[in-house]
């Protein structure tokens, strides 16, 4: 390689890295306004102050799911496995709201620690299969357990 | 390796072989494209949490995945421009920026159209979905650039710059998922035992069709850099020659 042009790559490689280091270090600084949502941990610590809109993500804890009779109330908790958080939510759920499923809220705490949502939207995760492998995976983690408690 | 790079960058050298890999290029897409579409639409099984909507899958993941493998290829080709004036190279870069713009608006889309049913959300501003957005403007940005800029050398030198400081965003598009909580989910790891989450049956036809996808962007970029080359090298005798034979 030519002397100029190995300076001029040169350049341009100091420029990048210096330049992504920069960005990097502002993501790294920016990282908790980054994240899409507090987890129940998070906002068991404190670190969410009452009636600001935030949105809260979790798990639907299984069993926790109270639909009202009447209407569109629904109270459940969401969980991260170490904290819970109660959610009251009146409206439309999504079609893949179900016990066990990742949700995100959006709402605000309210003064008696539920949390008021305004929208409930669906996680999923990324695993992709057919409800025939499902079950057949789920049977045999049923199979293991049983086996697992026996012994 | 350095006449052949040197012979690479000549236009005429690359018009000539282009126009033998193109056959090939239609026919490998024609293959890739029906086998791959067929297959996700009609015979993958449906998902046990998401039903028929999987399939959308089929369709924003290549167009996304190559969204993103055209941003480093302008950077690429861009440094080459800057350090080694290569004529080949700017004209590789300036026909990739409309094809990635379109392919990360497909991706920005067909990711809403998926968002809507089974988030309940058309758009979150979530980090995946905005560093995505960034990519779309920078696109944008760098479409613009160079049709601002009148003389084409000071273009394809404002050109490159954009595109070598842009390609930073690919890396933070690629990982938001895994750095910061987000509703979109992380990349699927693929498995090879059919009783598993991600079996072959689903991930098989995804594998073709990304490669269809990456085919008809190489056609749609070799096409566009053709027409480039004819038109740059319009005053060259090769090219007259070409144009009476025709």
């Amino acid at each position: 390689m030519k002397p100029h042009r190995r300076k001029k790559l040169g350049i341009i490689l100091f420029i990048a890295t210096g330049l992504s280091v920069a960005i990097g270090l502002s993501l790294y600084a920016l990282s908790s306004n980054i994240d899409l949502f507090f987890t129940p941990t998070q906002v068991a610590a404190g670190e969410v102050t009452p009636g600001q809109r935030i949105r809260v993500g979790g798990m639907v804890k299984e069993g926790s799911v109270e639909h009202n009779q009447e209407d569109l109330q629904v109270r459940f908790i969401a969980t991260d496995y170490s904290h819970d958080v109660d959610i009251y939510y009146s409206g439309i759920l999504p079609d893949l709201f179900r016990e066990g499923q990742g949700i995100v809220v959006e709402g605000a705490m309210g003064a008696d620690g539920t949390f008021v949502a305004s929208r409930v939207l669906a996680k999923h995760d990324e695993n992709y299969m057919s409800p025939e492998v499902k079950a057949a995976l789920d049977a045999a983690e049923l199979q293991r357990s049983m086996t697992q408690g026996g012994t | 390796m350095w006449l052949w790079f040197s012979k690479l960058g000549s236009p005429r050298w690359f018009y000539e072989l282009s126009s033998k890999w193109l056959p090939w290029l239609y026919a490998a897409m024609a293959i890739l494209g029906l086998v791959g579409l067929t297959w996700a639409l009609l015979f993958v099984p449906e998902d046990y949490q998401q039903g028929e909507t999987i399939r959308i899958m089929y369709v924003h993941v290549p167009v996304a995945s190559i969204s993103l493998a055209c941003f480093p290829l302008m950077a690429v080709a861009g440094t080459i421009t800057l350090v080694w004036k290569m004529k080949l190279a700017d004209m590789v870069a300036k026909c990739a920026a409309p094809i990635g713009l379109w392919f990360t608006g497909l991706a920005l889309a067909t990711g809403a159209i998926w968002g809507e049913p089974i988030w309940g959300t058309w758009w979150a501003w979530d980090a995946r979905l905005t560093s995505m957005l960034i990519q779309f403007f920078l696109f944008i940005g760098v479409v613009a650039l160079r049709s601002a800029i009148e003389s084409p050398d000071n273009a394809a030198k404002a050109c490159a710059v954009l595109s070598i400081v842009g390609a930073i965003n690919v890396p933070i598009i690629k990982y938001s998922v895994e750095w910061w909580n987000t509703l979109h989910q992380p990349s699927s790891d693929y498995s090879m035992d059919p009783v598993s989450p991600n079996p072959p049956e689903v991930w098989v036809p995804l594998f073709i069709m990304i490669c269809a996808v990456y085919v008809f962007f190489v056609i749609t970029l070799i096409l566009r850099t053709r027409n480039e080359i004819l038109v740059r090298e319009r005053r060259s005798q090769w090219v007259k020659d070409l144009v009476a034979r025709a």
